[in-house]
C-alpha cells in the first residue's frame, strides 16, 4: 500500500499542515520515536528510519517534529548534521522510487525544479549552483551550462533535491524554551555525542594554508566532508606527521564516520605513501579557497616564513 | 595631503553631488559606508530611506569614498550584521588591472573586453541573464564592477557564487576531465552539441584541427585522418581517430582555453556581505566618476568619467610625470617639483594620486 506522503516526506509544507491539522500530542510515545529515529541516524543505520506503516502516519510525523524541536534546542552540530544526513537519504531513497507527479511536488517544495531546455533535461543554474553536491563531478565549470540551464540527469536532480532536503534540515532555528518533555528526552541525545569527537590540534592557528584550515573547520562543524576533501586532509596531516590515530580521531567527527573503514583507509593511504594534492587538483577539486599560489598546501609554513622575512 | 587640499578635494567633491543625479536600487534595503582620507571604508551601518536622502548626505557630508552593500535587509542600520537581516545580494564581479600612475591604452583595452565578454559570453549566453538585468559600471579607477540584478541569482550563498566564480574565471578547469573511456575502452569527449567550456573546448579543437592541424598530431595534415578525426569529434566519440594518446595531444587546446577566461576578484564575488562603489559616485582615489554604461564599445575613464570640467588650477608636481591623454587632449609631461596650470579634472586625478599638490 502506498504511504501517505506527508509520512515520506516530513519537512514538506504538507507534511507541516498535516501535523498543525491533527491533534498530535508530544507524549512519551512520541517522544521515544524521536530518540529512537535520532539513535538510528547516529549509528547510521537508516533501515531503522523506514518503518513507515499506514497506521503510524501520526506517529512517524510527530516523532520528527519532536526529532527537530529535540535538536533545536540542544544546539549539538554533531547530532544535527547526523539527523540531517539520515533524513536526505531516507527522503532520496524513496525519491529514487516517486512518480513523476510526486517528484515535481518535492521539487516545487524544494526549489530543485528541472526543465526542458533545447529537448534536454536541464536545471537553473542558481538551483544547481545552490544544491549541487561538493565534488568534482557536479564542478559547474565542468557541466554543459547554457542560457541560464545546466544539462542534469533525472538521477542527478534527486542527489540535488537530497542535498536541498540536508540544507533544510541542518537550517535549524533555536527553540529557546522548549517544553520540558522535549528537556527531558534530549539529555537521552546528548548521550550519543562521542567523547573523542572534540579536535585537539597540535599546531597552531596559521600554520595551515586557508583550504586546509578551511577543511579542518568543517571537520569541527561535523560537517559532512567529500571524497575528494577528505583524502586531501588525511594525506596532508599524515605528511605534517600526525599519527594516523589521532588523524582517525578527528575524523570521528564527521557525520558518517566509521572507525573500521576509516582505519583501513588511514593505513593504506599511509602505506601506499600518497602525496597531497597539488594546488592545480585542489582547484580542480573546488577545495581552493585563495589564491596562495603556492604549487602545493604543503609549502604554505615556508611561504609564510617567506612573506614575513621580506616585509 | 595638507588640510588645504583635502578641503579643495572635498569642496569639488560636494560640488558635484550637486548637481549630480544619484539612483540605488531598493536604497532603503542597502547597507552603505563611508570613507576618508584614511581609510576606503571608515564608518559602516548607515542607511538612507530615499535616493533624495541619500543625494542630501552627499551634498552636505561629502564622503570621499561611498559604496553599498550588494544585499538587501530587512534592517540595514541594525548592528551586528546578524541583526540586520539578510534578504539576498546581487551577484557582482569586479574586474581590475594593476597598472601605474595611469593606465595604458592596452590595459584599459583588455579590461574593457573582460567586462565586455563577462556579460555577453558568460553572463548572458551561458547564465541566462537578460541585458536589463545587468548594470556595467567603471569603478572610478582600475576596472569595472559588474551588477547582476537578477532576482533569481539573489539569494545564492557564498559557496553558491563561489562556483560561479570559478566558472567565468576558468579556475580548475581540468580538460582530461572531459574524457571518459568505457568498458571497452572507447574515449568519449566533448561534442559538436555540447554547452559551456566542454563546448568551448570542441570550437576551438575543430578551429586548431583546421587551422594548423599539426600542433595537434602530423599524421593529421593527411585530410582523410583529420576527417576521421573531426567525424568522431562531432559524435564524441574520439577513438575514432587511431592517434593513440589524442586527449595529451589535445593539451595546445586546452592552453588556449584560459584566454576565454575572465579574471574576477573572487573574494568580491563570493561576499554576500560586500560594499560596493555607489554608481555615479565619485572615487576617493582618482575623483573619476563611477560611472554606469549602457554599452561599454568605446568607453575611456580619462575622457568619459572625468567631471570636474577644465577650469585652470595651478599645481606642483610631486613626481615625474608622463605626458598623458585626459580630457580629450594631452597633458604635458611634467619635472618632479614644476609648477603649471592644469585643467580641474586633472588636478583632482593627481592630488588623490599623491602625484601633485596645489601650488
Amino acid at each position: 500500500m502506498e504511504l501517505p506522503f506527508p509520512s515520506k516526506y516530513p519537512f514538506t509544507s504538507e507534511a507541516k499542515r498535516a501535523v498543525e491539522e491533527s491533534s498530535l500530542e508530544l507524549n512519551d510515545e512520541v517522544m521515544e520515536r524521536a530518540v529512537q529515529r535520532v539513535m538510528a541516524a547516529v549509528r547510521g543505520e537508516p533501515g531503522a528510519a523506514y518503518r513507515i506503516h499506514p497506521s503510524d502516519e501520526m506517529l512517524e510525523l510527530g516523532s520528527y517534529v519532536a526529532a527537530r524541536m529535540m535538536l533545536s534546542s540542544l544546539r549539538n552540530r554533531f547530532l544535527i548534521n547526523k539527523f540531517a544526513i539520515a533524513e536526505a537519504k531516507r527522503a532520496s531513497w524513496l525519491m529514487g522510487k516517486e512518480s513523476g507527479e510526486n517528484l515535481k511536488k518535492l521539487g516545487d517544495e524544494l526549489g530543485v525544479v528541472p526543465g526542458d531546455f533545447e529537448g534536454r533535461l536541464a536545471l537553473p543554474v542558481p538551483a544547481y549552483a545552490s544544491f549541487s553536491p561538493r565534488s568534482v563531478d557536479y564542478r559547474l565549470i565542468f557541466r554543459n551550462v547554457k542560457g541560464g540551464f545546466v544539462e542534469v540527469t533525472r538521477h542527478e536532480v534527486i542527489r540535488l533535491m537530497e542535498e536541498a532536503v540536508k540544507a533544510r534540515m541542518e537550517d535549524l532555528k533555536p527553540l529557546p524554551n522548549p517544553p520540558k518533555i522535549v528537556r527531558d528526552y534530549a539529555k537521552k541525545l546528548m548521550a550519543l555525542v562521542p567523547k573523542e569527537a572534540e579536535m585537539k590540534m597540535s599546531f597552531g592557528e596559521g600554520d595551515n594554508p586557508p583550504c586546509i584550515e578551511r577543511l579542518l573547520e568543517q571537520v569541527r562543524e561535523h560537517q559532512n566532508l567529500n571524497h575528494q576533501a577528505r583524502l586531501v586532509l588525511a594525506t596532508y596531516l599524515l605528511a605534517k606527521n600526525v599519527p594516523i590515530v589521532k588523524v582517525q580521531s578527528m575524523f570521528s567527527n564527521l557525520p558518517d564516520y566509521e572507525d573500521r573503514v576509516t582505519k583501513y583507509q588511514l593505513e593504506h593511504i599511509s602505506r601506499r605513501g600518497y602525496s597531497v594534492p597539488s594546488c592545480a587538483t585542489m582547484l580542480s577539486y573546488g577545495l581552493c579557497v585563495a589564491d596562495c599560489r603556492i604549487g602545493s598546501p604543503l609549502r604554505w609554513r615556508n611561504w609564510k616564513k617567506g612573506k614575513k622575512g621580506s616585509s | 595631503m595638507e588640510e588645504r587640499e583635502k578641503r579643495f578635494i572635498l569642496s569639488s567633491f560636494s560640488g558635484y553631488y550637486r548637481r549630480a543625479s544619484i539612483a540605488v536600487p531598493s536604497v532603503e534595503q542597502r547597507e552603505f559606508g563611508i570613507g576618508g582620507f584614511e581609510r576606503k571604508i571608515e564608518s559602516r551601518h548607515m542607511g538612507f530611506e530615499s535616493d533624495a536622502s541619500l543625494q542630501n548626505y552627499l551634498v552636505r557630508d561629502t564622503p570621499l569614498y561611498i559604496s553599498h552593500s550588494i544585499a538587501y535587509y530587512r534592517f540595514p542600520k541594525a548592528t551586528p550584521m546578524e541583526n540586520k537581516g539578510w534578504m539576498g545580494g546581487d551577484l557582482v564581479f569586479d574586474l581590475d588591472v594593476h597598472g601605474g600612475l595611469f593606465l595604458s591604452a592596452e590595459e584599459q583595452g583588455k579590461v574593457r573586453q573582460d567586462a565586455l565578454r563577462l556579460v555577453e559570453d558568460f553572463l548572458m549566453s551561458d547564465f541566462g541573464v537578460r541585458r536589463e538585468h545587468i548594470r556595467i559600471v567603471f569603478s572610478g579607477n582600475r576596472g569595472y564592477h559588474v551588477h547582476v540584478l537578477d532576482p533569481s541569482y539573489r539569494m545564492l550563498s557564498g559557496e553558491a557564487r563561489r562556483e560561479i566564480s570559478d566558472y567565468v574565471s576558468g579556475k580548475g578547469l581540468n580538460y582530461e576531465t572531459f574524457f571518459n573511456k568505457d568498458e571497452k575502452w572507447k574515449l568519449y569527449g566533448p561534442k559538436e552539441d555540447d554547452w559551456g567550456y566542454r563546448g568551448r573546448f570542441f570550437r576551438t579543437a575543430m578551429k586548431l584541427l583546421e587551422e594548423s592541424p599539426s600542433r595537434i598530431h602530423r599524421r593529421l595534415l593527411k585530410p582523410e585522418e583529420a576527417a576521421i578525426l573531426r567525424e568522431g569529434m562531432r559524435t564524441g566519440l574520439w577513438s575514432k581517430t587511431s592517434i593513440p594518446d589524442i586527449v595529451e595531444r589535445m593539451k595546445p587546446v586546452a592552453d588556449m582555453l584560459p584566454v576565454q577566461c575572465i579574471e574576477v576578484d573572487t573574494g568580491v564575488t563570493i561576499d554576500t556581505k560586500r560594499l560596493i562603489r555607489v554608481p555615479g559616485t565619485l572615487h576617493g582615489s582618482t575623483g573619476l566618476v563611477a560611472q554606469e554604461m549602457r554599452s561599454l564599445g568605446d568607453f575611456e575613464p580619462y575622457r568619459d568619467a572625468v567631471v570636474f570640467g577644465g577650469d585652470p588650477v595651478r599645481i606642483e608636481a610631486l613626481q615625474p610625470l608622463p605626458a598623458q591623454e585626459f580630457l580629450d587632449s594631452t597633458m604635458e609631461k611634467m619635472e618632479k617639483g614644476e609648477r603649471r596650470e592644469a585643467p580641474l579634472s586633472y588636478a583632482v586625478y593627481l592630488i588623490l594620486k599623491g602625484a601633485a599638490r596645489l601650488s
